[in-house]
């Protein structure tokens, strides 16, 4: 029977990758990204032409493809599973191995890609025996990490540990086989090291738990990534206590303490506090910063900084959707609308200082086009009415 | 009198749940809302916050039904739902204060009326934490606080004792009966009959979606023929007998 199931399984992810997929690769996004590889070609290729040997060329294509060899494991196994599959543990062979197929099947196109930038990067120093050998240690680290991250969930090392070992390993190890080739017994003997380790400390039986956990994770991060661009309602929403933050977070004080501010009161809260969104936020704000400043052309900045504000927004406006559906607010004797102009206030406020960190960085980049931030906070203020006024239009759609 | 539903009829799409209930509580008084599983219990309460629109009837809180003045209505009810429902990104101390501005109660005057039932539920030290990483008695005795500080018209309390412990269950009855006192109401819903038969004035069995009867317990033994009966040998008479007529 578990032989079975994994097939309607994989059909099922896969169709959720499409639908998403959909919403996700739009025809504006694809133009970006059509833009945004062509001048990174173009850069890339560029500098190739005119940058010489050193080898901080071979630390950066180790770097790339340490990052990329990194393939995730899906066992698509759900909670009821660790019930009603537990009498089959021992008929699970080929469940797993279809498992283990559609995993790495699924993360190869990153190191494909990433493959292709390393092998571009040193096509400056380095002949093609010694970029083959990189390749080939490659693609032996993506299957070993592979098995080696599998292996570990059925064990009680920590995930992070593991992870960060790995990474410093493959670095290492890549980097060491730029400068000599015989340095490829060093990660054919750490890899074969660690896949021992991991397996001496493998529970002698499988840990259903772990599995069915690892998985919810591993869902709740592709749905918090797909969440980057389109709104979804399966994301698993956490909360830290940031204690350090409750000094800077707004209270009504007074007369103002009433039904007209609570829900600001509470949004505020919701975005200091969500697991993921400030840290999202500010990696993007870093990621668009750093892209603006290694471009630097003064067009491609202004296209770089409305595109990560409309992403932005498109994050903050979950926040609402995720209060607006609660029950509290059916049963509280407070308007309804009170929820949506309190949202108006505080994400106008919000994206407003996004906007202005964001313009910071472009005068900072271009000093001389200072005047062209000023489009910023008025883009984020008109960005953030239409992506609102759709959410508002989806929930009284659904209310009614 | 705080509630009274006439001839309601209602349910989740529309296909009706329940059918022509009517009943209705007045002020000062604890009624016991009593069913088995599916009999329709949770619809009505529903019905009755305004979670759900009736098909037909009316539902009038101190007078008014929701349509007259939605916010009016709602304030007149504290509702305590079986599963805890509370917000994860809020401390105790904000859940306390959000419902002091939703029900439009002064700060001051909502963290004292919530230090005493801190106190009674021996929760004054945790009012910087995320309730949601309490166990399920706790965050059920948050939602206590929070309606009970709101001090509502009328309370309704679907399964109050589940998952409190023995001093909190103790806690609560105390609480219920000194909201009786200063003329409160309360519909509860409960299978916990033993705990129901003591405190509850009246009872209004529901089975089928349909109001068998309503009651004080003499009034039940009364109409069913059960003299010197419980309130569980009553009960399990009348959703027994109307199980196997079903």
């Amino acid at each position: 029977m578990p032989d079975h199931l994994f097939k309607p399984r994989m059909n099922e992810d896969i169709s959720r990758r499409s639908y998403y997929g959909k919403f996700i690769f739009n025809s504006h996004f694809l133009i970006f990204l059509t833009i945004a590889a062509g001048v990174f070609l173009y850069t890339l290729l560029g500098a190739l032409q005119t940058i010489e040997y050193s080898i901080w060329l071979d630390i950066t294509a180790a770097l790339i493809m340490s990052l990329l060899v990194l393939p995730g494991y899906r066992s698509l196994l759900k909670e009821a599973d660790g019930l009603f599959l537990l009498p089959y543990e021992k008929r699970m062979g080929g469940y797993f191995k279809n498992a283990d197929r559609y995993s790495l099947s699924l993360s190869v196109m990153k190191p494909v890609i990433g493959g292709a930038v390393a092998v571009l990067i040193l096509s400056s120093g380095h002949d093609l025996p010694a970029v083959i050998v990189f390749a080939i240690i490659s693609a032996l680290f993506y299957m070993a990490n592979f098995h080696i991250r599998k292996n570990a969930i059925n064990t009680d090392l920590s995930n992070v540990t593991l992870l960060v070992t790995v990474f410093v390993m493959n670095i290492l190890s890549l980097f060491l086989i730029l400068q000599h080739v015989l340095w490829v017994i060093l990660p054919v003997t750490l890899t074969y090291a660690l896949s021992l380790y991991v397996k001496s400390r493998s529970h002698k039986v499988l840990d259903w738990n772990a599995f069915i956990e690892y998985e919810e994770v591993q869902l709740n991060r592709y749905y918090r990534n797909v969440s980057l661009f389109t709104n979804v309602s399966h994301v698993d929403k956490q909360f830290k206590r940031r204690k350090y933050l409750d000094r800077l977070l707004w209270k009504p004080k007074g007369k103002a303490f009433n039904k007209e501010n609570m829900y600001e009161f509470l949004f505020y809260r919701t975005f200091a506090r969500d697991h993921d969104l400030p840290m999202i936020i500010l990696r993007l704000i870093i990621i668009f910063a750093v892209v603006m400043i290694w471009i630097s052309n003064l067009y491609l900045s202004v296209i770089i900084v409305l595109f990560g504000i409309y992403i932005i927004v498109l994050q903050l406006s979950q926040i609402y959707t995720a209060q607006a559906y609660l029950l509290w607010p059916k049963v509280w004797p407070v308007k309804r609308e009170y929820i949506q102009e309190s949202y108006i206030a505080y994400s106008h406020k919000l994206v407003f200082v996004i906007s202005l960190i964001f313009a910071i960085i472009f005068t900072v980049v271009h000093p001389v086009y200072f005047y062209a931030a000023t489009v910023f906070p008025l883009w984020g203020y008109l960005i953030n009415r239409v992506l609102s006024k759709g959410v508002y239009k989806k929930e009284k759609e659904l209310s009614d | 009198m705080v509630l009274k539903i006439n001839h309601l009829t209602g349910g989740y799409s529309k296909t009706p749940v329940i059918h022509d209930i009517s009943m209705n509580i007045e002020k000062g008084e604890i009624v016991g809302l009593i069913g088995l599983n599916g009999a329709g219990k949770s619809t009505t309460i529903k019905h009755i916050l305004g979670l759900l629109r009736p098909h037909s009837g009316e539902i009038r809180v101190s007078g008014m039904t929701m349509a007259d003045d939605a916010e009016n209505y709602r304030r007149q009810l504290g509702y305590i739902p079986e599963a805890p429902v509370l917000y994860e990104e809020l401390t105790l101390k904000e859940h306390i204060q959000m419902t002091a501005m939703a029900y439009g109660i002064d700060e001051d005057i909502a963290l004292g009326r919530a230090d005493e039932l801190l106190k009674i539920f021996r929760l004054k030290t945790k009012m910087d934490m995320f309730p949601t990483h309490f166990s399920k008695g706790m965050k059920q005795k948050v939602m206590l606080i929070c309606a009970f500080l709101a001090k509502p018209e009328l309370y309704i309390i679907d399964e109050p004792f589940l998952g409190l412990d023995p001093l909190g269950i103790d806690s609560l009855i105390d609480l219920m009966i000194n909201e009786r006192s200063q003329g409160r109401s309360i519909l509860m819903s409960t299978h916990i009959l033993a705990t129901a038969e003591k405190y509850c004035d009246r009872f209004a069995i529901i089975d089928n979606g349909k109001m068998i009867t309503v009651g004080t317990l003499d009034e039940l033994r009364e109409e069913f023929g059960m003299a010197d009966k419980n309130l569980d040998e009553v009960y399990l008479e009348i959703t027994g007998g109307s199980r196997e007529n079903a």
